[in-house]
């Protein structure tokens, strides 16, 4: 049912954009600017290595969350053993479950 | 029956320990992971590193990783030692993934070329 509108709008809102299948299905998305894309910043095939710390502080902001994938824009896969490696290190005390210096 | 399987396991040990009683603690989970049928097939101390939060209100640990093959009912032991022994902080034991090793293996190397390149660069300045 949304879908025909939907594809309304987008051809309505985004014009001769390049058509890009994996926007999310919302009418909201359209009528803003078009999304930027994406990067990965990772290889697909990159491991992650939960004793890394500095590579793994990449993912997390500067008060040690860690960064949704909306941000960090990896795949779903290296997300999770994001996740996980970053739950390791702190076990490790190799990085802080709440920065100190960052109030 | 006895397969084993590789395994990773970092300890942090007390960094107020003096050099020579670090070395005998480490010693203690060496020999500890060969008596109960394990097989040593890397030591690696990393030495004192300041924590990333404080442990037993202590602000820095010494770090020892060591990769080995063990049987995996030799695994609850090597935890129940750890619990008891006090010099350790904090454990970790993993299953080794080959494939990361590999990758930490060439990702070092690629680390020592570069700063070995570094040296250069600074030494013809």
């Amino acid at each position: 049912m949304p879908r025909p509108s939907n594809n309304n709008a987008r051809s309505a809102a985004g014009g001769s954009a390049p058509h890009n299948p994996n926007t999310i299905n919302s009418p909201f998305r359209q009528k803003r600017n078009q999304p930027k894309k994406r990067v990965n910043p990772l290889k697909k095939s990159r491991l992650i290595d939960y004793l890394d710390g500095k590579f793994l502080s990449r993912f997390t902001n500067d008060q040690g969350k860690i960064l949704p994938r909306r941000i960090t824009g990896v795949t779903a896969l290296q997300q999770r053993r994001l996740a996980l490696a970053i739950k390791y290190a702190r076990h490790l005390a190799i990085l802080p479950f709440v920065a100190q210096d960052t109030r | 029956m006895t397969d084993s399987r590789l395994y990773e396991s970092t300890a942090i040990l007390n960094a107020a320990l003096e050099d020579a009683d670090v070395e005998i603690a480490t010693k203690r989970i060496t020999d500890f992971i060969t008596d109960n049928g394990g097989t040593l097939v890397e030591v690696n101390k990393w030495g004192r590193r300041r924590l990333a939060y404080p442990i037993k209100k202590k602000f820095n640990g010494y770090y020892v990783y060591m990769v080995f093959e063990a049987p995996a009912s030799m695994l609850p032991l090597l935890e129940r030692f750890y619990v008891l022994d006090e010099n350790t902080l904090r454990h970790l034991t993993l299953q080794l993934d080959p494939k990361l090793r590999e990758f930490r293996k060439v990702r070092a190397e690629a680390q020592a070329l570069r700063a070995a390149a570094m040296a250069e660069a600074s030494n013809k300045m």
